[in-house]
């Protein structure tokens, strides 16, 4: 138990005074709100228009496309540094996670989902 | 790496391959516009490669997975046993079904797509790579597959707000069981070194130094509370209900059946490989006596709250939480009898996956698009319209109360006998009178098919045609028979699958 | 032709059973599933040759079973396994095999020869009966399903095929009793019969557990033969079993725990469970609620299931575990005791009743408390004549109720009035053959000399007034020797109540003035009033009507069939009779069925000079019958009435107390029913208040005090499902990280050595530290678990362990351990009582 005393002690300390902050400001701080300070603050031009503002839903599936394939290089990456060394089983093994792949963008293709406008 | 890895893997490969495969054929395939839905086909297709993989696990079951070169050369990741194609066959055949009932379903209610098979299949093969995980790596890319694919399947009535609602719920839920699990297992990491579950489980039995003590505890509780998630145990069942209520009936299906039955798998090799040595084991530290309180919890609370349930299918959710109630009193006879309350459970789990399938079957079979079957109102009166129905749906609402003979019956007995043999005796009454308990509500659905008109007025389910659901249905009541009137060869086949585990 | 046959059917492979059993499950299956097609009178064809076949095979294998060798004391059993089911693991790890198998002797001889022979009458009956309903097909698809069920019941050769069947015939009885589900009212009956027998059943299983256990074997032979298992003493309760009791709740182990460890015979245990599986299904006290309202259900139903068949078969189960029951004087004088005071307590609940089925459901309570009255007090066989004349009797009686309602439906179609008693009268003109019948049923219930109730039921209170059951030694607790007088006389008392509210309603229904309708010869009945138009019950206008019509033959062909044996049914078992006119008939089926209670009898024996109360005792029986008979004819025909309208007058509050049935219903409704109720409420309610209520608020709570940016994510009820798995996750890691200090101890040589042992339980990171009370304690923690303590003669000490765990949390635990070589020579020492006392040398092994 005492071996880890310092470390609670650690969280402790942190959520004190991450809550106390937090707390002290706003007990001490005067609240005079007006128009100017309710504006966001420093953050770019004025927002104009709805807030709730839904982006397309295209978007996340086109990030996730990204994200397939990008994880695709981060594979290839090392696998092409050890070619060598990997041999033929490195080779297949690579070949099938290709051909996964290439089939997941066919479906994804005929799916439609890399068509914009439909 | 020699060609016969493949040979111990097949059951998994068929269903991936299979899974591809239909993939393909669907983007392929040419409709015309007057034809039916992916589903026509899809369905069977799925149902085809399920069953292929049932047929390759119980071959290679038949040829004996000692006798198979490759099985060494996937562990640990992959851990090719009886108990692996155990339930490589118990997930295939609740997977099978799931795709017959959607077969029905989905085009019944307008959400005919096409992904759901996909979806179905990679869930299936998640959960199959669960069962067989001997790793903690592997373990979790089999939990998140499985998962991953049920998520969606839950969300799938993409219009309906609950339907959205309960996605998000399981989702955000069970990620934060997964990161439980995971914390778990990389505290694990850190106090033995060792990723796979045998080596970990060694090293525990070895003992580690006296720091790490309390960090080997933590990890327990962590690990505990994920498995608890998974196979929703009061009072980490609260998605259950929602979840199950939200999501298109045969992905409920799915998830009582298939994903349950893998959670108990990745339950018992957790349990047994890892935190399998006395001192875990003991009743002073160990995971036993928290396990048998969340097994009275489970069993209780669950069913007094089923009792209380205006839907059916919410009352069906409940009851899968108290069958899960059920399992964890012959886990925790698991440190008393190691072989029988092994078996039991598997058993039990092989007659659950079959009565819940065809309970679930039978819910959709009742109802027709916008004339769903929910509430106990919407059955009024059905077994007079419709005699079929209602008594298929009684067979399976009588196996799962435990009335012999069907296979619930012996499920119950089983865990019952097991846990008495390890002396819980506290527990099995408990479990006893629950079961009485359940009886209650759900010969109130057989009140309410036999006993009850409906109100005038009252919107009237009609049941719907369908050849999927109708095999559906009868392949799961066959199984409830078979398993009832001849029970003692699938139980003997449970207990080889448990002894693989020792 | 027998030589033959019994080639064909030899006694270990008797496969005719099959034939028996399967010809009515065909005939529920062909029904059930293509009824609809095959049409009323397919139905019909199906239904009645499917019993019919069955009653054939029935006869013949009853021929076959009289004719198989016995001996006096061993009964001839033919069986047919027809496979092998599981195993099961008993005492010691054996095996005990379970299998799917049938047998018959003497007893299920008669027994399936009733449920096929009646049942087949009522099939008959049915048919002219429910000819108009809507749901004739269903209805013989589940009375031929019940056929086959009661014939499972009564065929399995062990208690696990029975039980099955048992729960076979309990759903058709449900099935049965909602059939017509048109109302809220006979939905909610068969949902009390279901209640009533789920308890019952729960019974019947803790027997069969207890006998898997003790026994090793569930079959009659193998049970029989298991004498010395159930004649075995076990501690049911003793204060070993509440060891490990907080501190906080000592008293209440003080206030539970006996001086000495209560002791009972396995065969005690067994036999009342089994009759608490009995009184469900039998409708006994507590549980007989249900039967008065399953008489929802069709009439013939009520004559087959609820009258006949179904419900004695409690008394079958006590008569074919004779062995077991007999062997505990204490679980008879329950059987008995259960049956008097439901005899009594039913038989006084239809003296005020005026429906005519209602009067004839309490009666068949009644007359089952007189069935149990018989068994328990060792005239076997006996009490089970009993059942067989009663199924002839009442199923007469209910089926001329079926025949008299049948007849009120003419003009009244509204439920209650059609079978209200006050509503008929004179009928005897109308209805000949019904109201024969009628009245030789109603005398044979009454007792009335000669006839078939006669015979019965004096032959099981002469036995209730003489036998005394022995026990198997002097340490068994037996009941007083009155105890069986006493019965007898609850008995007479209930006899007489039974000839005379019998007789009431008799005479109210068939005598006196007919008072349905208005009786217009040539009435037609008007043109819109079709068999369902049910408006007319509660004109104010007198309501005018045909004469009232005889049922057609189908229906009346029955009747006279079972009034003709409940005549004359007695005379196979007349002992008296036999006394003066040595003819084999008359104790023909008293030696037919005793090598089956042989085991039994030899506990059963009758008090000195029996023999010459025979005749007084007879006496008694008939002048009770005429007694009763001549007070309702003195009531309700020479006085029309009138002094029972007095006595409403009078006592018009315990009448209707007694008409409302002492309000038994409406207590259990508030007490048992309305437990159940509130703990599903509450556990609902904690599900919504306590996790959503006060969890939530928890959360929310903690949310407004972390800020408000948290707030923002508080949108749903999702937090509170993962606030729950949060606290789930402290209360597993909160056990994990209290310490649990606990030993095993091994006491078994403190009496020989002095010599104790203790194992601390082991756990992860666990440290111990043992020590003596009083002596030093050492300052080291240890591995070691194990600790010993050496004691005097008569010393007490008290052992301390300490344990550390990995969170350095410490939790102690004392073991108190005394030598007591002479008894109660252990004092209780002046040191402050010890904080977790564990139990005095008692202990004779270890107990972890």
């Amino acid at each position: 138990m005492a071996t880890y005393l310092p470390l609670f002690m650690l969280f402790g300390v942190a959520a004190l005074i991450a809550g106390g902050m937090f707390v002290a400001t706003t007990w001490a701080g005067p609240k005079v709100p007006n128009d100017a300070k309710a504006e966001p603050f420093e953050c770019g031009n004025p927002s104009d228009g709805a807030r709730n503002i839904r982006p397309s839903v295209k978007f996340y599936l086109t990030a996730l496309l990204f994200v397939v394939f990008d994880i695709e290089a981060v594979m290839i990456y090392p696998w092409a540094v050890q070619f060598r060394e990997l041999g033929y089983t490195g080779f297949f093994t690579m070949a099938s996670f290709l051909a996964l792949l290439a089939i997941v963008l066919i479906y994804a293709w005929r799916k439609g989902a890399l068509e914009w406008e439909k | 790496m020699s060609d016969s890895v493949f040979f111990a893997i097949a059951p998994l490969l068929v269903v991936s391959l299979g899974g591809l495969l239909l993939m393909m054929t669907e983007v392929f395939a040419t409709r015309r516009a007057d034809a039916d839905g992916p589903s026509s086909d899809l369905a069977m297709g799925t149902f085809i490669t399920m069953l292929a993989g049932a047929i390759t696990a119980f071959a290679l079951w038949l040829v004996g997975p000692d006798n198979l070169a490759g099985a060494k050369a996937v562990a640990p990741y992959l851990l090719v046993d009886r108990f692996t194609l155990f339930f490589d066959m118990v997930l295939c055949l609740g997977g099978g079904i799931a795709a017959l009932l959607a077969g029905g379903y989905l085009p019944e209610h307008k959400l005919d797509r096409g992904e759901f098979y996909p979806l179905l299949i990679f869930s299936t093969a998640g959960a199959m790579v669960l069962a067989s995980a001997g790793d903690l790596l592997s373990l979790f890319i089999g939990l998140e597959t499985m998962s991953l694919g049920v998520y969606a399947m839950v969300g799938f009535r993409r219009g309906s707000m609950r339907s959205t609602e309960a996605a998000i719920k399981y989702f955000l839920l069970g990620s934060f069981a997964a990161a439980l699990l995971m914390y778990g297992g990389a505290l694990l990491y850190g106090v033995t070194g060792k990723t796979a579950l045998a080596g970990i489980g060694a090293a525990i039995r070895a003992g580690v130094s006296s720091t790490d003590w309390g960090i080997l505890l933590l990890s327990m509780v962590l690990i505990l509370a994920g498995l608890a998630f998974k196979v929703s145990a009061v009072p980490f069942h609260m998605w259950t209900p929602d979840a199950y209520e939200g999501a298109p009936t045969p992905a409920t299906s799915f998830m009582a059946v298939a994903v349950k039955s893998a959670a108990f798998a990745m339950m018992l090799r957790v349990l047994i490989s890892v935190f399998g040595d006395p001192l875990s084991t003991s009743w002073g530290t160990g995971w036993p006596p928290v396990v048998a309180l969340l097994a009275v919890l489970t069993m209780t609370v669950a069913n007094l709250v089923a009792g209380r349930q205006s839907s059916v299918k919410r009352m069906l959710a409940y009851s899968s939480v108290a069958h899960a109630g059920y399992v964890l009193v012959g886990v925790v006879a698991l440190v008393e009898e190691p072989g029988t309350a092994q078996g039991s459970i598997m058993f039990y789990l092989l007659s659950y996956t079959v009565s819940t399938a065809g309970a679930f079957g039978a819910l959709i079979l009742c109802g027709s698009r916008g004339k769903e079957a929910v509430s106990y109102e919407d059955l009024a009166g059905l077994g007079k319209r419709h005699p079929a129905v209602a008594l298929i749906f009684s067979f399976f609402l009588l196996s799962l109360a435990g009335m012999p003979p069907t296979a619930g019956f012996f499920g119950k007995l089983y865990i019952v006998s097991s846990s008495i043999g390890a002396g819980l005796h506290t527990l099995a009454v408990l479990l006893v009178l629950n079961s009485v308990l359940a009886a209650y509500y759900y010969l109130r659905v057989m009140e309410y098919m036999y006993m009850r008109e409906p109100a005038a007025g009252a919107p009237i389910a009609v049941p719907m045609r369908s050849g999927y659901v109708r095999a559906a249905l009868a392949i799961c009541a066959v199984a409830v028979l078979v398993l009832g009137l001849w029970p003692t060869s699938s139980l003997s086949m449970a207990i080889d699958a448990a002894l693989a585990l020792r | 032709m027998l030589s033959q046959l019994t080639s064909q059917f030899p006694a270990n492979d008797f496969t005719l059973l099959a034939a028996v059993l399967l010809l009515p499950l065909i005939g529920a299956f062909v029904c059930g599933i293509f009824g609809k097609r095959l049409g009323k009178e397919g139905v019909r064809l199906m239904a009645l040759s499917a019993v019919f076949g069955s009653f054939i095979a029935s006869v013949v294998t009853f021929i076959m079973v009289a004719a198989a060798p016995h001996t006096a004391t061993k009964a001839a059993r033919l069986s047919w396994k027809a496979w092998h089911w599981f195993d099961v693991t008993g005492r010691g790890r054996s095996v005990v095999p379970i299998d799917v198998s049938f047998s018959v002797d003497a007893l299920s001889a008669t027994m399936m020869l009733i449920v096929t022979g009646v049942g087949f009458l009522i099939h008959l009956y049915s048919t002219g009966y429910m000819a108009k309903d809507e749901g004739f097909y269903r209805f013989f698809a589940y009375l031929n399903l019940f056929i086959f069920s009661m014939l499972v019941l009564i065929l399995g050769d062990n208690l696990l095929v029975l039980f099955v069947g048992w729960e076979g015939v309990g759903l058709c009885s449900y099935l049965l009793i909602g059939f017509w589900f048109d109302d809220e009212k006979k939905a909610a009956a068969g949902k009390k019969a279901f209640i009533a027998n789920r308890i019952g059943d729960f019974g019947l299983l803790v027997a069969m557990a207890m006998l898997v256990y003790y026994a090793g074997t569930l079959s009659w032979d193998g049970l029989e033969a298991a004498q010395s298992a159930m004649a075995e003493q076990r501690t049911v309760w003793s204060a070993s079993y509440l060891r490990e009791f907080p501190d906080w709740l000592v008293w209440l182990r003080d206030l539970v725990t006996p001086e000495q460890p209560v002791r009972m015979m396995v065969a005690t245990m067994v036999a009342l469970a089994l009759f608490i599986g009995c009184i469900g299904k039998s409708a006994q006290i507590p549980l007989f609620v249900w039967l008065p309202d399953a008489m929802a259900g069709p009439t013939p139903v009520s004559a087959l299931i609820h009258a006949a068949t179904m419900v004695t078969a409690g008394i079958y189960l006590v008569c074919r575990t004779s062995f077991i029951f007999a062997l505990s004087p204490l679980a008879m004088a329950v059987v008995a005791g259960t049956g008097a005071l439901t005899a009594l307590f039913a038989a006084s609940i239809a003296f005020a009743q005026t429906d005519l089925k209602k009067v004839l459901a309490y009666s068949t309570v009644s007359q089952l408390g007189f069935m149990f009255i018989g068994v328990g007090v060792g005239a076997f066989a006996a009490g089970f004549f009993h059942v067989i004349t009663h199924a002839f009797f009442k199923g007469c009686l209910f089926l001329c109720a079926g025949s008299v309602i049948h007849a009120m439906h003419a003009r009244v179609h509204d439920e209650t009035a059609s079978q209200d008693m006050r509503n008929m009268g004179g009928l005897r003109k109308y209805m000949p053959i019904t109201h024969m019948t009628f009245l030789v049923s109603c005398l044979a219930i009454a007792g009335f000399p000669l006839t078939s109730g006669f015979w019965s039921k004096d032959e099981l209170l002469f036995k209730a007034f003489t036998n005394t059951i022995v026990p198997l030694n002097p340490n068994i607790i037996t009941p007083p020797l009155w105890y069986g007088q006493m019965i007898y006389a609850i008995g007479i008392v209930a006899a007489v109540g039974t000839a005379f509210y019998m007789f009431r309603a008799y005479f109210m229904t068939f005598h006196g003035d007919f008072r349905g309708w208005s009786i217009v010869a040539g009435f037609k009945p008007p043109a819109h009033d079709d068999h369902h138009d049910d408006d007319h019950a509660d004109h104010d206008e007198p309501l005018e009507g045909p004469v009232p019509h005889e049922s057609p033959r189908s229906m009346t062909v029955p009747l006279i069939i079972l009034a003709f044996f409940a005549a004359i049914g007695g005379f196979v078992y007349a002992e008296p009779l036999h006394q003066v006119w040595p003819l084999e008939m008359f104790v023909s089926l008293e030696h037919f069925w005793s090598p089956v209670f042989a085991t039994a009898s030899k506990f059963v024996t009758t008090r000195p000079g029996s023999e010459a109360m025979m005749w007084p005792l007879l006496g008694v029986g008939a002048g009770v019958s005429l007694f009763g008979i001549g007070a309702a004819y003195w009531v309700y025909i020479v006085q029309k009435g009138e002094p029972a309208k007095a006595f409403v007058a009078r006592a018009g509050g315990l009448h209707r107390l007694v008409l409302d049935k002492w309000r038994i219903d409406e207590l259990y409704d508030a007490t048992i029913l309305g437990l159940i109720d509130a703990m599903g409420d509450i556990a609902a309610q904690c599900d919504r208040w306590i996790v959503d209520g006060i969890i939530a608020k928890l959360t929310s709570g903690v949310v407004k005090v972390t800020g408000h940016a948290l707030r923002l994510l508080h949108t749903g009820r999702v937090q509170v499902y993962a606030a729950s798995m949060v606290v789930g996750t402290a209360v597993i890691g909160w056990y994990v990280f209290t310490p649990h200090a606990e030993a095993t101890i091994d006491a078994r040589r403190v009496r020989p050595q002095g010599q104790v042992r203790f194992e601390a339980a082991a756990g992860h990171g666990y440290r111990y530290r043992w020590h003596i009370d009083g002596e030093t304690v050492p300052d080291i923690f240890s591995g070691r678990r194990n600790f010993s303590m050496q004691l005097e003669r008569c010393e007490q000490k008290t052992a301390v362990l300490t344990i550390k765990n990995a969170f350095d949390r410490e939790a102690v635990t004392t073991y108190t351990q005394c030598r007591e070589s002479k008894p109660g020579c252990c004092k209780p020492t002046d040191t402050p009582a010890p904080k977790k006392e564990a139990l005095l040398g008692r202990v004779d092994g270890g107990v972890r």
